[in-house]
């Protein structure tokens, strides 16, 4: 069976001009991600900041051009796709449901935009459709004539979602869709997205830094670091038995709720990771609590999901 | 009381507007008809006055009011068509240059410097000295010349627009690059473009009776206030009132238009 989504040694460089004389410095966002994802699966992409996660996000929808590799949808390049087409594939929801929706724009006619711009449906159609995609995400006929200024953050995230979702695509990708939400509504926003995905059938790529958001919504995580999974399992296996030193660093980090604790100390060190200057060997060597010389050297086997010199036998 | 001056600018602008298309209403003096035999008689408020000619009459016998607001189109005429000519070039170019960036911007950058290099008085005095004076000439002339802040404003804001989340979810979408930017980046950018043409229209109106009073704007007999007060520089210093008349409409049309772009610059601000 042909996976709904595949991408094969996706890979994104920028080239940054530093200074007028200086050398540019290749910043390698996003290097060789491999993945395949079978229909209606979930995939949490976890990371820290900078690690190339909205990079892989742009990669994937097509609104930046990756420097090698390919992503596939059902058996289609995206990159060989017209606009129309891609969009009838996959479709994007984004962080900031501020940002997101045009203010000039009434509800309905955002959510109707994917509609408008395929062709080749009335207009009764295309409100008809519209309307109904609202309802099913918790937004009434009567706020669809509204602007997006008057809707809370969770409604305008309700709109991002029906706009996403008016052309039924096959994958649906949602780049920290509820980071920028207050608490009692991510679970509103996570809630309904688990149902859309149920119904519809979508596979979902979901991207966040939040570990119990991803555990909550997930089947399987990729963990990402410096532009690379360093680790890919199935969720519940993941959050009981992390393999790659990263991971367990990233599990040891979740704060608690507990008073008086304080930061948790995850023994990764002060220095941040630099995809202008990606390390030699395995990527996660300068901050990894037990590298041993080879780490510095060689790149890391994939055992078992994992990249890492440790967990080879 | 911030908003003060904006409605002010309104009022004004609305008045001079319904005054100069009820001009036929206004007055029953017809701004072309000559009479030799009162020549330059005096405004109501001065001794001997005419009570059939409210702010006189100029140095053909042509009643004053009637040409004031007659005037009154010739301005707001050539201050919105030139605005709209130097509106379609620069908001355009602007567009595509903040939002394609790279090349297309590198020439739509140069093609504004090399505009601000031209002095624009100078070369329209040119382009009508050489082609002959008319109405339709200098809206082109000046439209021709006047695109430039429309582009620089046009592109800066298209810039800040064009990373947002919203146009990638067009583009996402499927939405072709031409409904992208006539449906998503044009009106969030237009609020900021309506100040620059209040500005852009106060100037084409002084620039118009900046070129009429040097004779090269629009032809006589139509009346312009700037024609009016090249055509009464020679009696000023027995009728000054020739000159005052309508150098006070220009001032306060311009400042009129002027109050309403700085109100709208603090709303567009406040909207922020």
């Amino acid at each position: 069976m042909t996976p709904a989504i595949e991408i094969r040694n996706l890979s994104k460089r920028f080239h940054v001009k530093q200074g007028l004389f200086g050398k540019p410095r290749e910043v390698r966002a996003v290097d060789g991600i491999d993945l395949a994802l079978p229909e209606g699966a979930t995939l949490g992409i976890v990371g820290e900041s900078g690690c190339g996660k909205s990079t892989l996000a742009k990669l994937i929808l097509g609104l930046l051009a990756p420097s090698e590799g390919e992503v596939r949808v059902a058996g289609q390049s995206l990159m060989a796709l017209g606009r129309r087409e891609r969009a009838k594939l996959i479709q994007p929801v984004f962080q900031d449901p501020f940002s997101s929706l045009n203010p000039r724009r009434r509800v309905l006619d955002v959510v109707a935009m994917p509609l408008v711009a395929q062709g080749g449906l009335s207009s009764a159609e295309i409100r008809a459709q519209s309307l109904a995609m609202l309802e099913r995400v918790g937004i009434s006929a009567e706020m669809a004539g509204r602007y997006p200024a008057q809707l809370s953050g969770g409604q305008r995230q309700r709109v991002a979602i029906a706009r996403a979702l008016v052309l039924r695509p096959r994958i649906l990708l949602c780049d920290e869709p509820t980071s920028a939400l207050d608490v009692s509504v991510q679970a509103q926003i996570l809630n309904l997205l688990a149902e859309l995905r149920r119904d519809l059938g979508i596979t979902t790529l979901f991207i966040s830094h939040n570990l119990a958001v991803v555990e909550h919504v997930a089947d399987e995580v990729a963990v990402m670091y410096l532009g690379r999974f360093v680790e890919r399992a199935p969720a519940a296996e993941l959050f009981a038995a992390p393999r790659h030193p990263y991971t367990r660093a990233l599990l040891a980090s979740v704060l608690t709720p507990e008073p008086g604790l304080g930061v948790p100390d995850v023994g990764l060190g002060d220095t941040m990771p630099d995809p202008s200057n990606v390390p030699t060997g395995c990527r996660f060597h300068p901050r990894c609590p037990v590298a041993i010389p080879r780490c510095s050297t060689e790149a890391p086997p994939l055992v078992g999901g994992a990249e890492c010199h440790l967990l080879a036998p | 009381m911030k908003k003060a001056g904006l409605y002010l600018g309104i009022a004004i602008l609305g008045l001079i507007t319904l005054a100069a298309i009820f001009a036929p209403l206004l007055t029953s003096h017809d701004p072309y008809a000559q009479n030799l035999d009162i020549r330059l008689s005096v405004p109501f408020w001065m001794e001997g006055a005419n009570p059939d000619h409210l702010l006189g009459t100029d140095q053909l016998g042509r009643d004053y009011l009637a040409r004031l607001l007659y005037g009154a189109r010739v301005s707001l005429i050539i201050g919105v068509l030139t605005v709209i000519v130097s509106g379609v070039i620069g908001i355009t170019m602007g567009i595509l240059g903040g939002f394609f960036g790279g090349r297309v911007d590198d020439v739509v950058l140069f093609l504004i410097t090399t505009r601000l290099a031209i002095p624009v008085v100078l070369v329209a005095l040119a382009v009508v000295g050489l082609l002959g004076s008319s109405a339709v000439l200098v809206v082109l002339v000046l439209g021709l010349l006047l695109w430039d802040r429309f582009a620089v404003v046009a592109r800066s804001t298209t810039m800040q627009v064009r990373g947002l989340d919203y146009v990638s979810a067009a583009w996402a979408a499927g939405c072709s690059t031409p409904r992208i930017l006539i449906s998503e980046v044009l009106p969030n950018i237009l609020s900021h473009l309506a100040v620059v043409a209040t500005l852009e229209m106060a100037l084409a109106i002084l620039l118009e009776a900046a070129l009429s009073f040097l004779g090269l704007g629009v032809p006589p007999p139509l009346p312009s206030w700037g024609l009016m007060i090249a055509e009464g520089r020679d009696f000023m210093f027995f009728s000054a009132w020739v000159i005052w008349i309508p150098g006070i409409a220009l001032f306060v049309l311009v400042l009129a238009i002027n109050l309403l772009g700085d109100g709208l610059r603090d709303l567009v601000g406040d909207s922020r």
